[in-house]
């Protein structure tokens, strides 16, 4: 149960209510219940739709990352360090949030992570989804950028992002993980994670052009891999975030129908405590009416 | 020849949110800039980008077939991955 804040009366502390304020109050809490309930089965649908597309997806990319990273190339000609990219000198924090409320306290705990590494001068924050983007409004930190997500069960079209963050030298992307239905934590990771170079020391896995074919070229397949392994790993957690939230929506639901149940108990007992002193009352007020109509007869004769 | 003795690729041929195939083949089908091409057992490495395509990997029991508007093949020592639709 939740705890009680400075000031909250519980119900038995409260000032005797009449039974029918009590009902009407009842049926509002009912219809609380019924809303948590509607919007838990929602949230676990969603999670259910995700959680399969997300795993998938996850051994995609892993796999795709296994011959990503077995290309040596000369770093000089890497996409991130050709010019007009990565030259800001600032570092950019990518948030990826939930496009609505009602996901529990998650993206809170993130922007509490985020804080530590954010430093005002030379730190820009671009912000994904409107729960997000409040939440740092609302703790007066500015971000440079805002993108909404849309609930989606695919990935969604993450040029528009690529693009705004690719002048900086260093993009951290802040997201939520989806571990059980019941735990869900805070992520980061480095977007460019740099291509091993040449000088790197070669193992059985390596594929260099003078022992591979590659078409059309080694450096073209380096640059459209890279741009390939941007988008997929920001679309990747993109992902793994929306199935985070419908899990901690999920719970949060769980435990405001759980509450609201509670309430409802205690309710349905002042209820019926109301109803008991209401016919004691009207009990009373029937014998004390015929005690003063035997004391009126009394007097009479 | 039987086609159980070319069996020999080993191929994993998946979109982000679909597994097209995985397991043994005897050939590959696809296409590039330069063009048609086929993997067979005992191909060279490989690394290439492929262009809009029908692909088959044909397999001891049937062939499979897909269309494709994006993806990467990689042969490494008659292993075959095939990345597409990214």
């Amino acid at each position: 149960m939740a705890k009680k804040e400075a000031g909250e009366l519980s119900l038995k502390e409260l000032p005797v209510r009449r039974a029918n304020v009590i009902e009407k109050d009842m049926a509002g809490i009912g219809t609380l219940k019924d809303l948590t309930n509607v919007f838990e089965s929602l949230a676990s649908t969603q999670v259910a739709k995700v959680k399969n597309k997300a795993l998938l997806s996850q051994e995609f990319f892993n796999l795709l990352w296994q011959r990503y990273t077995a290309i040596r190339i000369d770093p000089k000609k890497r996409l991130t360090v050709r010019d007009g990219v990565g030259d800001n000198g600032k570092k950019v924090l990518v948030l990826i949030s939930a496009e609505a409320g009602l996901s529990g306290d998650l993206d809170m705990r993130m922007i509490e992570t985020m804080q530590d590494e954010y430093k005002a001068g030379n730190t820009d924050i671009v912000v994904l989804g409107s729960h997000g983007a409040s939440q740092l409004t609302q703790r007066g930190i500015p971000y440079v950028r805002f993108f909404q997500v849309p609930e989606s069960d695919s990935y969604i079209n993450v040029t528009p992002v690529i693009e705004a963050v690719r002048p900086y030298s260093e993009i951290a992307v802040y997201y939520e993980e989806y571990l059980s239905l019941g735990e869900q934590e805070v992520r980061r990771i480095d977007l460019i994670t740099h291509m091993k170079d040449m000088s790197d020391g070669l193992d059985d896995g390596t594929m260099t052009d003078a022992d591979t074919i590659f078409e059309p070229s080694l450096s073209q397949i380096a640059d459209q891999m890279e741009e390939t392994m941007m988008s997929l790993a920001l679309s990747q957690t993109i992902l793994q975030s929306g199935l985070a939230q419908a899990a901690s929506r999920f719970n949060a639901m769980t435990v405001a129908e759980d509450r609201a149940g509670e309430l409802l108990g205690e309710y349905k007992l002042e209820f019926h405590g109301a109803k008991r002193s209401e016919s004691d009352r009207r009990l009373r007020e029937v014998l004390v009416s015929i005690k003063k109509k035997r004391r009126e007869a009394a007097g009479n004769r | 020849m039987a086609k159980e003795a070319l069996s020999s690729l080993n191929v994993i041929a998946r979109a982000p949110f679909h597994v097209y195939y995985e397991g043994p083949a005897f050939s590959i089908t696809a296409k590039n800039k330069v063009g048609e091409f086929d993997i067979l057992p005992g191909h060279a490495d490989f690394f290439s980008m492929l262009i809009p395509c029908t692909v088959t990997i044909s397999t001891d029991t049937d062939d499979i077939s897909f269309e494709i508007y994006s993806g990467m093949l990689t042969v490494k020592s008659d292993e075959v991955m095939l990345f597409v639709n990214m």
